[in-house]
């Protein structure tokens, strides 16, 4: 049986736009379901304790860029961002970043406020709930960054760890998009 | 003539093939990420003696570009893979040995190093039946627990169930003796 070039391409294009259509499908529906990341962009509000026992919103932030941290004590690669994290809270806060680290795992209050401790960390540090890691599209894995702008709005992600620079250049975007925010 | 066709038609194929693989890797479930996964590899129940200590030996899988913590990760905050298992009343579980693991670090933080298993590992469970256990075929059941890493990211703690058997017989009676010769033997 002879075989139409054209055909066989025609073919695989077709199967091709269904693969990216259905996938398109799917992630549209999970993130219906869940109440995941909003369609236009705004980051998730949320309400959550600090190790301090303080209650903490998203929203309590508008107005400043956000950087927020999904980590978990058990994380090597987290426990390998959050010096840097430390030292851009430091660099970048007076021009109103505002870095979060929202705790994913079962770990007590107390041996979370420790390792935080520990670290240095000088930003608040959030007991997270399964709620709050589905509004953020489910944190299957971590470290998760969400860079948010003084709009609220969502302007990058960084799933897994990235390097120093590159969150660096994540952090410049948010206060630079502030900046035209405010214009 | 035909020539040209089968070079169309070559064409055609590798294109078909490249629009297929793209779209295929545009389909992954999470972004850029596939899950974890670690299997116990299935084997033939281990045979052992009612009264007498026996190691079984349990091979793991952990899929490829990822890694697990060891059972001594070298840092405290990091979660140890550890075996725990329900036993019938009759058989006791000694010691489980775990094998020491590779170290490796991320490639962020190169002087950082943890301790990991990937690829295939083995552990050892020390399990001895009582004497008096009737001998046959018996299921032990147990969990897993490990906490699984790529390169740059790491999964929740999971549980992988376990279960292996046991065939337990009893202990091979002593060689024969002769018997010593009767005085009578030879009347």
């Amino acid at each position: 049986m002879k075989r139409d070039p054209f055909v066989i391409v025609a073919v695989a294009i077709v199967v091709a736009v269904m693969l990216v259509f259905a996938l398109k499908l799917a992630r549209r529906s999970a993130h219906v379901s869940g109440t995941a990341l909003t369609q236009n962009g705004d980051a998730p509000d949320f309400t959550l304790q600090s190790v301090e026992g303080k209650t903490i919103r998203l929203s309590d932030f508008r107005g400043k860029p956000v950087v927020l941290n999904f980590w978990a004590t058990w994380c090597g690669p987290c426990k390998i961002e959050m010096p840097w994290f430390v030292d851009f809270q430091k660099q970048y806060g007076p021009s109103g970043v505002q870095f979060l680290g929202v705790a994913m795992d079962d770990a007590s209050t107390k041996d979370i406020a420790e390792f935080a401790n520990s670290m240095k960390v000088n930003y608040p540090i959030l007991i997270g709930k399964e709620s709050v890691g589905d509004a953020y599209g489910g944190v299957q894995f971590l470290p998760e960054t969400f860079y948010i702008d003084r709009n609220g709005k969502i302007i990058d992600k960084a799933f897994g760890l990235k390097g120093r620079g590159e969150i660096e250049d994540d952090i410049k975007k948010i206060v630079a998009s502030a900046a035209v925010a405010n214009r | 003539m035909s020539e040209t066709k089968s070079n169309a038609n070559r064409i055609a194929s590798a294109a078909a093939l490249f629009l297929l693989s793209t779209a295929a890797l545009l389909a992954q479930d999470t972004p850029g990420r596939k899950a974890p996964s670690v299997t116990l590899s299935s084997a033939p129940p281990t045979t052992v003696i009612r009264g007498k200590a026996t190691n079984v030996e349990l091979q793991f899988h952990v899929g490829s570009g990822f890694h697990i913590n060891s059972n001594k990760p070298a840092a405290e905050y990091l979660i140890p893979t550890t075996l725990k298992l329900d036993v019938p009343t009759d058989i006791v579980v000694g010691k489980i040995t775990y094998p020491a693991g590779e170290e490796m670090s991320f490639a962020f933080a190169p002087d950082e190093k943890i301790n990991v298993y990937s690829g295939e590992f083995d552990l050892s469970v020390q399990v001895r039946p009582l004497a008096t256990m009737l001998p046959g075929k018996y299921e032990i059941r147990g969990r897993l627990r490990y906490q699984a890493c790529d390169k740059a990211a790491c999964f929740p703690p999971k549980q992988l169930p376990v279960e292996f058997e046991v065939k337990v017989i009893k202990a091979p009676l002593p060689p024969k003796k002769n018997p010593a010769q009767s005085p009578h033997a030879h009347t």
